[in-house]
């Protein structure tokens, strides 16, 4: 929502934004150039000093007689010297330089970005809008709410730190995001993947920099403050590392697979996948933990902030727990595959001698499924992960991971069970709503208490089961509903849970105790549908369209359009000639089309006079036509 | 179907879209019209089912509002959106773009009024199909760039 309200916000553009920082930056120089050119500035502008200003200002004086015979020989260095004192004193002054840095900063990642990324893509766009503004709340949530700064020093050095760890981090996505799309696309130029590399390497470079920076400030600042910036750099480098080696691995299969015929080098999988896992799951933990530091340490135990924090460790909890369930499937599936799925032989690879039915690769060694397919071995795995069936016939294949035990067991005792476990079964797979209580009084006697429920809404209606995974159940429905294809199938199956044959079930319906749900939505109280919107007719598309098809009938039989449609067929190497043969086959396509409806509105209006609307369009055509 | 045609031009910059014209098949109410849709390709394709979108006006039970297309065959095994179909129906990676091609062709022939993508489509297939047959008729007129009748 902020989000929304900012983008709305009427931003001056860079350009002006930059024009109008030097402008500020200029003035505040010849500001100070004004003051400091008068040689006793430091008097006057700490008069209302402190007492210790003024002892060392008194002890400048006293330096500065000898000196004044000099003061019209002195260097530049001098001037300068004094001019950066003077302007680090005044609060106008230091806030026009911290805008100029920024400005600067700004200028540097917009030149970064034309030099390494060139024009960026929508979704980057907006990955770094997203990632920006998330970075802006929970690092203003940490400097106000967790360490809760209270001098003015404190923030700006704060500010300073996240800017350009915001900075870095904002340039390592984007070079994420570029990376998996550069990854994807076929043809990209060897040096578009040197600049990004180069770009990510001094990202790694700069965070081992900013590493030492968190050491110095942690031997003055103290563990706490070491350890919240070093986690914020450790996140930095190990998502470019991870980055990377992810490149290295993609330009190593480019090198290698392109040179032997594509083929997959043999460990890439397990390596690709490890490394993978150990990164995202270093990268929670090490979230997890700065969070749980943050939490732990917040100088305000019941706050804005601790909740905050709450939520984000609750997320990261839950991120780490799918991401060790997805591994131990893994690892199960891979375990069963193994164990239950032989390597086919070489006769029976040269007996299929097929492609692999997932990657359309040639297979040189394939794993066999009790119904005979034969896949490659990783394209089966990958597969096996999301779904437990043969890919071209279906089967199930004998996978029991322990939920889906579970899940099995419970429908086939219930099915057997009967009807009075129907109901018991539905609570069961009801998506759950959420319950959260709180109660304040178990705290603090004055503490409201509240309870917040988040249902799910359904389209369909929430009491109706949701459809049972046996494809024996499912089956016994589909017969069914062949018969009654009015009927829903989650209709007809909780029928058949009752009744457990196909035959009862068939005789319900014919009595009439089977009906199909009433509409899930009344209409009676919805408003009529919105008008569709008028066709914007335009008389000079027609007049334009007419004569072309009158031509291409005169010239050219019906065959000879579908001939030249054909004609394409070939696969040509230069693309924009493919567009240009695929927009010609689009629009024949299209006039074909026409044609051919007019035709048959023409033979339907000489059939039937009962159709006036068709006949007053074909009475507008023949006028065009004329 | 003597008359289906089907075209999909590729992308070549876009890797993971492409675009294809449909022909409504004869003898229903889409017949003779050109719809054309853009096929997008997942990362993980074909492990996971591309997404269909007709980038032009349709009323269709099983068509969304903006356009996508809801059937079974697009759908991942894991996920069930409506509710209603089995894992045997849904996307599996020795699909090809044909099958999805001639999948989507018969979901215009027959519409499934089970899953309502859009509700009012499926409501007015189910009561008032000339009324429907008209509608469509119109967006065929339109999309063949005819006046309406």
């Amino acid at each position: 929502m902020p989000v929304i309200l900012l983008d709305r916000l009427p931003l001056p553009s860079l350009r002006a934004y930059t024009v109008i920082s030097v402008v500020l930056l200029s003035c505040s120089v010849y500001y100070a150039v004004q003051v400091t050119s008068d040689p006793n500035w430091k008097v006057n502008s700490t008069t209302s000093g402190s007492n210790l200003e003024q002892n060392e200002n008194e002890s400048d004086e006293s330096v500065l007689p000898p000196s004044a015979n000099f003061h019209h020989n002195e260097t530049v260095g001098y001037q300068l010297s004094q001019l950066v004192t003077f302007m680090i004193q005044e609060p106008l002054c230091i806030w026009t330089l911290i805008n100029m840095a920024y400005c600067c900063l700004i200028l540097l990642g917009k030149f970064i970005q034309r030099l390494v990324f060139g024009e960026l893509r929508v979704s980057e766009q907006q990955h770094i809008k997203d990632k920006f503004w998330n970075f802006v709340f929970y690092k203003f949530i940490f400097v106000f709410g967790v360490i809760n700064v209270q001098y003015m020093d404190e923030v700006v050095l704060w500010c300073s730190w996240f800017s350009v760890l915001g900075f870095l981090h904002l340039l390592a996505q984007l070079c994420k995001d570029r990376f998996e799309y550069l990854s994807f696309s076929p043809t990209t130029p060897g040096w578009s993947h040197i600049r990004l590399l180069g770009l990510l390497a001094s990202i790694l470079m700069l965070s081992g920099l900013m590493f030492l920076i968190c050491v110095a400030v942690g031997f003055f600042g103290g563990l706490n403050t070491f350890a919240f910036m070093v986690a914020e750099c450790i996140q930095l480098s190990v998502q470019t590392l991870h980055v990377i080696l992810r490149y290295a691995l993609h330009l190593y299969d480019m090198r290698h697979g392109g040179g032997s015929g594509g083929r997959v080098w043999e460990k890439r999988g397990p390596v690709a996948y490890y490394t993978e896992l150990v990164f995202e799951l270093t990268a929670l933990l090490i979230d997890l933990i700065h969070h749980l530091h943050m939490l732990l340490w917040s100088n305000i135990f019941l706050s804005m902030a601790s909740l905050v924090i709450c939520m984000q460790l609750r997320f990261l909890c839950h991120e780490i727990q799918r991401r060790i369930k997805k591994h131990r499937n893994y690892l199960w599936v891979l375990n069963h595959m193994e164990q239950n799925y032989p390597m086919a032989s070489a006769e029976e690879l040269a007996e299929n001698s097929d492609n692999c039915a997932i990657c359309w690769e040639k297979m040189e060694t394939a794993r066999k499924l009790p119904c005979t397919h034969l896949f490659h071995n990783s394209c089966l795995q990958s597969w096996l992960e999301q779904d437990t069936s043969c890919p071209t016939c279906r089967m199930v294949l004998s996978i029991q991971s322990p939920a889906g035990l579970e899940a099995s067991g419970r429908l086939e005792h219930n099915l057997l069970a009967g009807e009075n476990q129907v109901d018991n079964q539905t609570t069961n797979r009801r998506p759950p709503n959420h319950f959260f209580h709180f109660d304040g009084s178990r705290y603090v006697s004055w503490l409201p208490s509240f309870s917040v429920e988040v249902t799910h809404t359904q389209l369909l209606r929430s009491d109706q089961p949701q459809p049972a995974q046996t494809s024996q159940l499912d089956a016994m429905a589909r017969q069914v509903q062949q018969l009654f294809p009015h009927l829903a199938l989650a209709t007809v199956i909780e029928d058949l849970r009752v009744t457990r044959s196909v035959e009862l079930t068939i005789e319900n319906v014919l009595d009439g105790q089977v009906v199909a749900p009433p509409p899930m939505f009344q209409r009676d109280t919805d408003p009529p549908p919105p008008p569709l919107p008028e066709l914007e007719y335009s008389p000079g598309l027609v007049e334009m369209a007419a004569p072309h098809w009158d031509d291409l009938s005169e010239n050219h039989d019906p065959d000879s359009i579908e001939a030249s449609i054909n004609l394409g067929g070939r696969f040509s190497k230069s693309s924009t000639e493919r567009e240009r043969i695929l927009q010609l086959r689009k629009e024949q396509l299209l006039l074909s089309a026409r044609r051919r409806y007019i035709e048959r509105h023409k033979s339907d209006a000489a059939q039937s006079c009962t159709t006036p609307d068709h006949e007053r369009a074909e009475v507008r055509y023949r006028h065009a036509d004329s | 179907m003597r008359h289906l045609s089907i075209y999909i031009p590729v992308q070549p910059e876009m890797p993971v879209l492409h675009h294809s014209c449909y022909s409504g098949p004869e003898g229903t109410c889409f017949e003779g019209g050109v719809f054309p849709a853009k096929l997008i390709f997942p990362p993980d394709y074909p492990l996971s089912p591309p997404k269909m979108q007709f980038t032009c006006e349709m009323f269709h039970p099983n068509i969304y509002a903006d356009g996508r297309v809801c059937i079974s065959i697009l759908h991942a095994p894991g996920d069930d959106p409506m509710g209603y179909e089995s894992s045997a129906e849904r996307w599996s990676p020795v699909q090809s773009v044909e099958k999805i091609l001639l999948s989507v062709v018969s979901m215009l022939a027959e519409p499934n009024d089970e899953s309502g993508a859009n509700v009012d489509a499926a409501k007015m297939w189910r009561d008032d199909r000339h009324e429907f047959n008209r509608i469509a008729e119109r967006i065929v007129r339109k999309t063949l760039g005819l006046p309406p009748p």
